[in-house]
């Protein structure tokens, strides 16, 4: 269906892909796999149409020539991509979204409406066409992205991880749907950060490495730690290793926690000097919004904070600062680091009025700097650069060196790892565990439930914004957690 | 506090250059731009690099620079405030009322300064607390601030003669050279500049502009940072205004009128990004410095000041455009593709190359283009020659101070004539006149003005005229107040000083060409007015823009006329025009409706006459008549179809003409205090009276004479 | 029903406040209720409701555009310098209306080829051609006009009655191909993500460009409706034309953000801010107050939309 050879894209300066090629069949789930910076997202530009690679390639969708073809003509042709980050219209509606320029030159809003419901029966969402986009959570928006390609018609989908932003639950539906596409002739290129999703699903891997082509292979030639091996180059040791450290007395102590407007109900946890509290639930269920109370991003309706058994008011995150907490958003792009601004200036940003009270001090910002992003390994020509030119690891190591800075008692994780390639997934764990030796606290927040039963001392379950059970990790399995997680199990 | 040799000797490795992070936006190349300025004015004119023009420079740029210094505050965030301009007409009526009820003129000025910040809190309250996007906060104040001042004077009150020790802030010199507000707004930049560049606070307001939402989960606290931001901004805002007053003399609801649009053209071109983030201080300081040097070269150079609106726009696009070719790179990781995160992406040094290189074709094509212009406007002006040989002689004597030492003999007289506003048709007809006298008796004319009456933009024609030295300035005053103290100071730099049309101080000015007094102008109008009424009845006034000075002294005495002499007219309503032909239509046919036993409109601005007369018209309502003050080549058509039954006026050309012979006079002796006639050229001999040369009375045009006349 | 007035909420708003102002004057003067006031208030604010169309395109697509009061006046002084040329009207129309776009699609081209942020591209156009205006004309105004220019030649009552038909075709289509066709629903496309409209083969530059053009146009025929309801031409109109037609599409509905808005907003817009002044006037209200209050219905309507959003939000 859809055949690349020879693609090559050089930007200045940079070679982004050089020799790549892909087959994709119809009626196949083909896995697209390589660290970040491997030249993923530029094949994918490329084979949509928006970016050109450079001459020499040959590029045939449905046994067509394609050559300098805008995105718009390749669409035409039967391939659609669904983004990692929807981008769909967020102020129009629903049914816009779905068939936006699917119309002739003149719209009937009625038939719109009822081909959007029909599109969105197919695929077994049920959705109010009429909503604009901008009030859909991020699941109900990836469902509306896939639905969107099917009403193209689209014979080629490109699925670039579809997941990262979705629980397990709708990961769980999502891959249903991929699967029941791929019986109905659909062929599929699938990127993914989790492995278990594309052993599960694909029929062939494709991997690359810093812009070259390393090989497909079928799924009987692969398992885990093969594709691990291909894409790093090199073994990697195993994954989540666990660093066990004697807990210390109770740091943090919430005591039926509420924040009404987003549905935080009556929480009370509490976590230890040196133990990793995982927090699982599905996307939805309270874990982000917890952490938010706790930060004083939306102050506490009611209940109450204890730090070291004293109850503490955390009315802003500067209350927050000062009792020693830290939260590493889930939002690395927007709220994680400021891309425009350089590493030093993101390291120091939360302890400038620490550091020096009114005044700037630039050389004691810059030492500090340069000596925690030494200490987390951030690869940066210098600690000048901004923010945004690093790749997607190493920026949430200077997320994570921000926070250290402030010298916390209790660090909040959400989902540090998603998004990120395995190499600098390993790192982060690895901090994680030298955190925790130096008698830190940490809330780790992750919807890759493989990560939170390797990593946390106990795991809190949380469902529809309330505590639904605290797993240790002798207890903690997959299906335990699951167990708590869904609903209908509720007991 | 910290140890700098221990901290040195631990810096990390790649800490860019003290050149890339002092100007990080490129502000160097404004540096170009005004060096380049600097060196095509200089040869353009001698007086132009001299320190006197220096510190007129500074101390014209005082005001904007200071709504430029706190918009740098508000743009960082992301944010603009279109209304700074109008608080500046705000704290001036605030400060003005005040006062005039009894409070300390400097606790007034406190409580103006005061108001403003209040004003920019309340900026911040909408923006940050309720989300409403800054732009439309903003143009909401814009109106609201400029709206409440009118309505607090209802438009007319303007209040004059403040202190001396207050005037003192926006005249007087200490040291007999440097202008008081220059010191004044130097160390407050001083100080936001430490405020901006070198505290925790400056460092915020980047990181907000950059990515509010990162800034919050940084824990610095958004909405109350961009609040201090917005409150600084109208603060510095109403000290501008304060400025201002004591510059002018006068406060009145019209100060700062348009500034806001410099204001943010010299944010914006001094490198500070319109979407936040990106901006310096100094930065700020040099773009404003680059749109002010190029006004005031271009006056120097005799230019009009439509040459330089015109560079303004040029400028301001090639510079942006510029930068932007620069940041190209940096703007771009956002969508790129991940493989291109190179870090190395920023140091692009062959790109630089090339900016420096545009940079410099762009200043030369700017002084190019002006000399052009410049050339071709003295072709136009049928001086070539002398305008040449005068620019060539000039050069040699750059060094002498006095007007006079500065001028060979051989050199033509050189008169310039400012206008109330350029755009007014009243003046344009003036102009002919003055043209055709400046033709006859060989003087060289220079006539310049702001496009909308401004006291402030032409106090700064006049002050550029001063430092180009020209023989004799002839002012028609937007305001006295404003334009007394810069027409002594020209006098005591011993250029010749007249007033025409509109007077000026009688201490600052030799001779006033009188074509009538404000209350022979209102008289004559009341008269018609009460005759085509039939002596008995209501009428109606439309004039220019409620906060116009001449208007309302005109109006005055038409109502004290109406009073005195005719007990059975009564006045409807006064409505404005804004000086627009639309606006003066939709009054009239609101008024007649409104109003319907209005029997007489009196109008008195020119584009207004014309403007009624097409509502009466097109409402057909032949029962209304109209009289008032305008152009006859406007009006020639609706007085013949009799919608307009009457206007008063002196001839225009004659006025300018007048004006222009009387300057010469005064300037070569001929004209001396205490004669008693002046022998005018076509127009005959004058009567002088004490120090007025009069024109003779207003004139009544009406559909049997105005044929004969061609302005 | 509750729905339907929760989506139309500001129309809803604006319809009040337009219903109670125009209520006003039962407690004045009377001679307010007549048709030909209703008439002349029509054709007074045509040009700002044809602007003011444009301008919510221009918006709508993300952008904005504050040079339009010096389009307006170049548009007609142009027009005025073509009818003297004794070029017939027809052509003189066409040629305006070409001006217009071509004025318009620089000021897309400054944003989108040359990437300046639209509201300092345009501030710079509109000192360019404001001066250049001033640079031509030397202020005086055009003259002489031929008798066909004023109101095309036709009597006066039987133009007003074709302007205000013309006015509302071109008004009524507009705002019918900005909801109901695709090339309309583009510029919304591109207002909300530029990003995503490319993805779906939509060009963003192009789009802009079209916008300012489209505005362009619209400005030109404004001032073609505006200018020829005299014989003479002013050279100083126009100013402040640009807050006017921004406001009034702000009042509308319409998001500065891009991405939302409505043509009938705009025109709900035009109507509150532009009787204001005829009412005040009938009310014998002192007008120093006009501006102050045009400027308290602006915040008031954006702050109160917003607190209804944040309203609607929660619940």
């Amino acid at each position: 269906m859809l055949s690349l050879r020879n693609v090559a894209k050089t930007y200045p300066g940079v070679r982004a892909l050089r020799g790549v090629r892909l087959e994709l069949a119809a009626g196949e789930v083909h896995a697209l796999l390589g660290e970040n910076g491997a030249g993923k997202s530029t094949l994918i530009k490329i084979a949509s149409g928006v970016v050109q690679p450079d001459p020499g390639a040959e590029i045939r969708i449905g046994g067509v020539v394609v050559e300098h073809a805008t995105p718009r003509q390749i669409q035409e042709l039967g391939v659609a991509v669904v983004y990692q980050n929807p981008t769909l219209f967020a102020e129009l509606s629903v049914a816009e979204n779905l068939l936006f320029g699917e119309d002739g030159a003149v719209i009937s809003w009625r038939g719109r409406a009822a081909a959007a419901r029909a599109l969105l029966a197919r695929i077994g969402a049920e959705l109010d066409v009429e909503r604009p986009v901008k009030d859909l959570r991020m699941a109900e928006k990836q469902l509306l992205e896939i639905a969107r390609a099917l009403g193209r018609k689209a014979r080629v989908l490109i699925l670039d991880e579809p997941t990262a932003s979705l629980s397990q639950q709708d990961a769980d539906r999502l891959l249903d749907l991929v699967e029941k596409l791929r019986a109905e002739g659909v062929a599929i290129l699938y990127i993914t950060h989790r492995l278990e999703e594309v052993l599960r699903l694909a029929d062939r891997f494709t991997v690359l490495r810093d812009g070259a082509y390393i090989g497909t292979y079928p799924r009987s030639e692969v398992d885990r730690a093969r594709l691990i091996q291909l894409m790093a180059g090199r073994d990697l040791a195993e994954m989540f290793p666990k660093v066990r450290v004697p807990l210390g007395e109770t740091v943090l102590d919430t005591r039926a926690l509420c924040h009404e407007p987003s549905g935080v109900d009556n929480i009370s946890l509490s976590v230890r000097r040196g133990e990793i509290l995982g927090l699982a639930g599905l996307v939805g269920a309270g874990r982000t919004e917890f952490a938010r109370v706790l930060f004083g991003l939306s102050p506490a309706t009611s209940g109450a904070i204890l730090i070291d058994g004293k109850p503490v008011a955390i009315r802003t995150v500067g209350d927050a600062l000062a009792q020693g907490l830290a939260y590493v958003p889930e939002d690395r792009k927007e709220h994680g680091v400021v891309e425009a601004l350089p590493i030093a200036e993101n390291i120091s940003l939360p302890i400038l009025r620490r550091l020096a009270g009114v005044w700037l001090e630039e050389p004691r910002e810059e030492q500090l700097a340069a000596e925690l992003s030494a200490r987390l390994g951030v690869k940066a020509a210098s600690i000048y650069v901004a923010a945004g030119t690093l790749s997607g690891g190493n920026q949430q190591k200077v997320a994570l060196a921000r926070w250290l800075a402030t010298k916390p008692r209790v660090l909040i994780l959400d989902e540090p790892t998603q998004g990120i390639d395995v190499g600098a997934k390993a790192e982060i764990h690895r901090i994680m565990g030298e955190l925790v030796k130096e008698g830190l606290a940490i809330i780790l927040i992750s919807s890759e439930l493989p990560e939170l039963l390797g990593l946390a001392d106990r795991i809190a379950v949380l469902r529809r914004g309330h505590l639904a059970g605290i797993l240790s990790a002798e207890e903690a399995s997959r299906e335990a957690v699951l167990h708590l997680a869904l609903e209908d199990n509720a007991s | 506090m910290v140890d700098k040799t221990s901290a040195s000797a631990a810096t990390p490795p790649g800490r860019p250059s003290a050149f890339a992070r002092w100007l990080p936006n490129a502000e160097w190349v404004l540096l170009l731009v005004l060096l380049a300025e600097a060196v095509g004015f200089g040869l353009a004119h001698p007086r132009f690099l001299t320190l006197d023009n220096g510190f007129e420079i500074a101390r014209l740029a005082a005001e904007v620079g200071l709504l430029a210094f706190g918009l740098t505050f508000v743009i960082k965030t992301g944010g603009i405030d279109l209304s700074v301009g109008s608080m500046m007409g705000l704290t001036a009526v605030t400060l003005g009322g005040a006062w005039s009820l009894g409070l300390p003129i400097w606790l007034a000025a406190l409580l103006a300064v005061a108001l403003g910040g209040a004003g920019g809190a309340l900026h911040g309250l909408l923006i940050t607390r309720l989300r409403v996007p800054p732009l439309i906060v903003t143009l909401g104040t814009f109106s609201l601030y400029r709206g409440l001042a009118e309505a607090l004077t209802g438009g007319s009150v303007s209040y004059t003669g403040f202190p001396a020790s207050f005037l003192a802030l926006g005249q007087s010199y200490l040291a007999g050279w440097l202008p008081v507000q220059l010191v004044v707004v130097g160390l407050l930049f001083m100080l936001l500049w430490v405020l901006l560049q070198r505290t925790v606070f400056g460092r915020e307001l980047g990181v907000i502009g950059h990515n509010p939402g990162g800034a919050r989960f940084a824990g610095v606290s958004v909405a109350s940072v961009t609040t201090r931001a917005y409150v600084l901004c109208g603060a510095c805002a109403a000290l501008a205004g304060v400025i201002y007053v004591s510059r002018i003399g006068q406060a009145k609801a019209d100060a700062g009128l348009g500034y806001e649009l410099t204001a943010i053209a010299a944010v914006v071109l001094g490198g500070t990004s319109i979407n936040g983030g990106r901006g310096t201080l100094h930065g700020t300081l040099l773009g404003l410095l680059c749109l002010i040097v190029l006004q005031n070269g271009l006056r120097l150079a005799g230019q009009p000041s439509e040459i330089a609106g015109l560079l303004t726009g040029a400028v301001l696009i090639v510079a942006i455009t510029a930068s932007r070719f620069l940041f190209q790179s940096s703007a771009r990781p956002a969508a790129a593709d991940e493989s291109l995160s190179n870090p190395d992406e920023l140091t692009m040094k062959n790109s630089q190359l090339a900016l420096l290189i545009a940079a410099i074709l762009g200043g030369a094509a700017l002084i190019a283009v002006s000399n052009v212009f410049l050339a071709r406007s003295v072709t136009e002006a049928g001086s070539a020659a002398v305008q040449s040989a005068r620019s060539a002689s000039l050069p040699a004597s750059a060094g002498a101070t006095s007007v006079a030492a500065a001028k060979p003999p051989a050199v033509r007289t050189v008169v310039a004539l400012t206008p109330k506003a350029k755009a007014d048709p009243y003046f344009v007809s003036c102009k002919q006149g003055a043209d055709a006298a400046a033709a006859e008796l060989g003087v060289d004319l220079l006539w310049d003005a702001p496009t909308d009456p401004d006291p402030a933009k032409q106090t700064e024609i006049v002050e550029a005229w001063i430092t180009r030295g020209v023989d004799v300035i002839a002012a028609s005053c937007a305001s006295p107040e404003a334009l007394s103290s810069v027409l002594r100071k020209a006098q005591e730099r011993g250029i010749k000083v007249i007033s025409w049309d509109a007077d000026a101080k009688s201490d600052a000015r030799g001779f006033f060409v009188n074509q009538a007094t404000a209350e022979g102008i209102g008289s004559t109008l009341a008269d018609e007015g009460a005759r085509l009424a039939g002596g008995k009845g209501r009428y109606a006034i439309i004039t220019a823009s409620l906060t116009d000075s001449n208007q309302n002294e005109w109006i005055k005495f038409i109502k004290a006329r109406m009073a005195a002499a005719y007990p059975g007219m009564e006045l409807a309503a006064v409505q404005p025009s804004d000086g627009q032909r639309d606006k003066a239509m939709t009054e009239a046919r609101n008024i007649v409706r409104a109003y319907p036993d209005v029997k007489v409109i009196i109008a008195v601005a020119a584009p207004a006459v014309p403007g009624a007369a097409e509502a009466l018209k097109q409402e057909n309502r032949r029962d209304v008549k109209l009289t008032g003050l305008s152009v006859p080549s406007l009006c020639k058509s609706y007085v013949h179809d009799d919608w307009i039954q009457s206007i008063v006026l002196w001839n225009t050309q004659d006025l300018g003409y007048l004006t222009v012979r009387a300057s010469a006079a005064v300037q070569d002796g001929t004209l001396k205090p205490g004669a008693t006639s002046f022998s005018a050229g076509r127009l005959g001999s004058l009567k002088v009276e004490g120090d007025q040369i009069l024109l003779g009375k207003p004139f009544i045009f009406n559909a049997a004479n105005i044929d004969g006349f061609n302005f | 029903m509750t729905s339907l007035l929760r989506r139309h909420s500001r129309e809803a708003a604006l319809l009040s406040a337009i219903a109670a102002l125009f209520l006003l004057p039962l407690f004045g003067v009377n001679g307010f209720y007549a048709v030909s006031t209703f008439r002349s208030l029509a054709i007074d604010n045509l040009p700002v409701l044809l602007a003011a169309a444009g301008m919510t395109l221009v918006i709508v697509a993300g952008q904005i555009d504050i040079s339009i009061g010096s389009q307006f006046v170049v548009g007609g002084i142009a027009a005025g310098l073509l009818a003297k040329s004794g070029l017939p009207m027809p052509f003189v129309v066409l040629a305006t209306i070409a001006l217009g776009a071509v004025l318009g699609a620089l000021n897309g081209l400054l944003v989108a080829a040359a990437r300046i942020p639209a509201i300092i591209a345009t501030l710079a156009t509109m000192v360019l051609l404001r001066n250049g205006v001033l640079r031509a004309t030397g202020g005086d105004w055009i003259q002489n006009l031929p008798a066909g220019f004023q109101w095309f030649g036709l009597p006066s009552g039987v133009a007003q009655v074709a302007y205000l038909a013309a006015a509302a075709a071109l008004f009524g289509a507009f705002a019918w191909a900005m909801r109901n066709t695709s090339a309309g629903r583009a510029f919304y496309a591109v207002g909300c993500d530029h990003e995503a409209a490319r993805r779906i083969g939509l060009n963003p530059s192009r789009q802009v460009v079209a916008a300012f053009a489209v505005l362009g146009v619209a400005t030109a025929v404004a001032a073609l409706l505006n200018f020829t309801r005299y014989p003479t031409i002013e050279t100083n109109a126009g100013l402040g034309f640009e807050l006017k037609v921004i406001a009034a599409v702000v009042v509308g509905g319409t998001a500065i953000t891009g991405g939302r808005g409505s043509p009938i907003g705009t025109l709900l817009g035009v109507i509150l801010l532009g009787s204001i002044g005829t009412v005040f006037t009938f009310l014998h209200v002192n007008p120093a107050w006009e501006k102050a209050i045009q400027g308290a219905i602006l915040l008031v309507a954006v702050v109160a939309d917003t607190a209804f959003r944040k309203e609607s939000a929660r619940g």
